[in-house]
């Protein structure tokens, strides 16, 4: 039990590790992407929106697979770490450039009226009087994605790369006798211990920012 | 609230507007028909008409929230013709030159009272943000606002975020003020607030075009009233004249109509 635990929280590390840089990924790659499913061009929305539908069409460990077995430069194959978190990175991108999008779409189109007729130009009616209001909208949102892309990133195990999940089950292998299933009990209770204040945090947040609002 | 709103008569160049031969088509329905219009610099011109009969759409085409299919907009010394490519600067500049207020506020709620109307002078006036506040200090004392400054226009009711609009749009130093309907969202005791700081407007000898169902507003305060119906105009000229004795069936019957609410 305790050899379990320690093994599992050895590969905690790397979990926090996929998953931060691959949500880091997404929040800016996320941004492109929304500006051209806003595009006022029908060719750059329609290769926006396809490329959104399709990232988010196949299952993450198809992608996954896909660019750890399928993608080479030349000689170089993207190694585990790099193929799962620039795979998860991408969909994240695909992911909350909707999430952004839906929280522009829900802004009344008042505000960018507004903003106009006053004379001021796109790029500021954008990052200043609209972004700020979507990005609260997005917030829980953008919480409840990180927290599925938290436990998606155990998908990174398939393809070797060593999280909490490749741990557990190369200790319930190495074990079989005595480990059973405890060592995915013992990853089943800290994915819960991260994900929970994540989920408490949003949520304060969310309802701060409601009252300033 | 008996300050004038505006003291800085340097600060009123006011222009006058033309239109010409507007025409605007939302697909196949024609909303504006060949309207042509001409509001004198410092006059008030008042637009009334049935639901559905143009009146925004004109409107939101003398600042080109709506590009118009045809005819020309002349703001002061600037002329706008349908068809020629606006370039962005032109488009800057004509909306610099005309503030908007509207039916529904559009005030913006991340920011504070204060900030809505320092904001945009720093970026269109490029104003310091010292300069831009103590602007916007001045102009929400005047509406009899200050104490609302560093709230949320969220905390204010309908009649105090309508104030907050118009002096949003003041403070750039617009030479003409569009409203439309700015008091249809309100109860009448709170829209009388509006009207107040509208009329002290007028006064000041602002370039106005109001879309409204005030009638007593257009008789007292307008110099001018034009009625449309079905994209056209169908009827102008001096409001108390054309209130006491409309010369068009169909004026009669919305005047009629409006009263009788
Ligand atoms: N963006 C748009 N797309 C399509 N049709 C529109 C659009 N905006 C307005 N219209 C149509 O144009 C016509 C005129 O609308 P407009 O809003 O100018 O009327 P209005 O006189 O301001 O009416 P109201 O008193 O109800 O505000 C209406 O038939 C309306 O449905
Ligand atoms: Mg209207």
């Amino acid at each position: 039990m305790g050899d379990a635990l320690l093994i599992v929280l050895l590969g905690l590390p790397m979990t926090l590790l996929v998953t931060v840089l691959s949500f880091t990924i997404g929040v800016i790659g996320g941004i492109p992407l929304m500006l051209g499913l806003r595009s006022r061009t029908r060719w750059v929305r329609l290769t926006c929106r396809f490329a959104v539908d399709l990232i988010r069409g196949v299952p993450p460990i198809v992608w996954l697979f896909l660019l750890y077995f399928g993608v080479s430069f030349g000689a170089i194959r993207l190694d585990s770490l790099n193929a799962a978190v620039w795979g998860l990175g991408i969909i994240s991108s695909a992911y909350l450039a909707e999430i952004y999008r839906g929280a522009f779409a829900t802004l009344p189109s008042g505000q960018a009226e507004a903003s106009a007729a006053l004379g001021l130009g796109g790029t500021v009616t954008l990052t200043r009087i609209l972004a700020p209001q979507a990005l609260r909208t997005a917030l829980p949102s953008i919480a409840t994605y990180l927290l599925s892309l938290l436990k998606d990133s155990s998908i990174a195990s398939t393809i070797g790369v060593a999280d909490m999940v490749f741990n557990a089950t190369m200790f319930a292998r190495q074990n079989p006798a005595t480990a059973g299933i405890v060592p995915f009990f013992i990853a089943a209770a800290v994915y819960l211990v991260i994900s929970i204040p994540v989920a408490v945090t949003a949520r304060r947040l969310d309802t701060r920012l409601r009252r300033t609002a | 609230m008996n300050v004038p709103l505006i003291t800085e008569a340097t600060e009123l160049a006011i222009a006058g507007v033309q239109i010409s031969n507007l025409s605007k088509r939302f697909g196949d329905h024609l909303v504006l028909d060949d309207i042509s219009m001409n509001v004198k610099p410092g006059s008030v011109t008042a637009l009334i008409g049935p639901s559905g009969s143009g009146k925004s759409t004109l409107l939101r085409c003398v600042n080109l929230l709506e590009t118009p299919d045809g005819g020309s907009i002349t703001v002061g010394s600037q002329t706008i013709r349908a068809g020629d490519r606006v370039k962005d600067r032109e488009l800057l500049t004509l909306r610099r030159q005309v503030g908007m207020v509207f039916q529904s506020f559009n005030l913006f709620p991340h920011f504070t009272v204060l900030r809505n109307v320092a904001f945009p002078q720093e970026k269109i006036l490029g104003r310091s943000r010292e300069e831009a506040e103590a602007r916007a200090r001045v102009l929400l004392e005047r509406v009899g606002l200050a104490d609302k400054a560093d709230q949320h226009p969220g905390k204010c009711s309908g009649g105090q975020q309508q104030r907050i609009a118009i002096v949003r749009a003041l403070a750039l130093n617009p030479r003409v003020m569009l409203f439309d309907e700015p008091t249809s969202a309100l109860d009448p005791e709170v829209g009388v607030e509006v009207l107040t700081v509208m009329r002290e407007l007028a006064d000041a000898g602002m370039t106005m075009i109001v879309v409204t169902h005030e009638m007593q507003f257009a008789r007292d305060v307008s110099d001018h009233l034009v009625v449309m119906a079905d994209g056209h105009i169908i009827e102008e000229g001096d409001p108390a004249e054309i209130m006491a004795d409309p010369r068009e069936e169909r004026t009669r019957r919305f005047l009629n109509a409006v009263l009788e609410r």
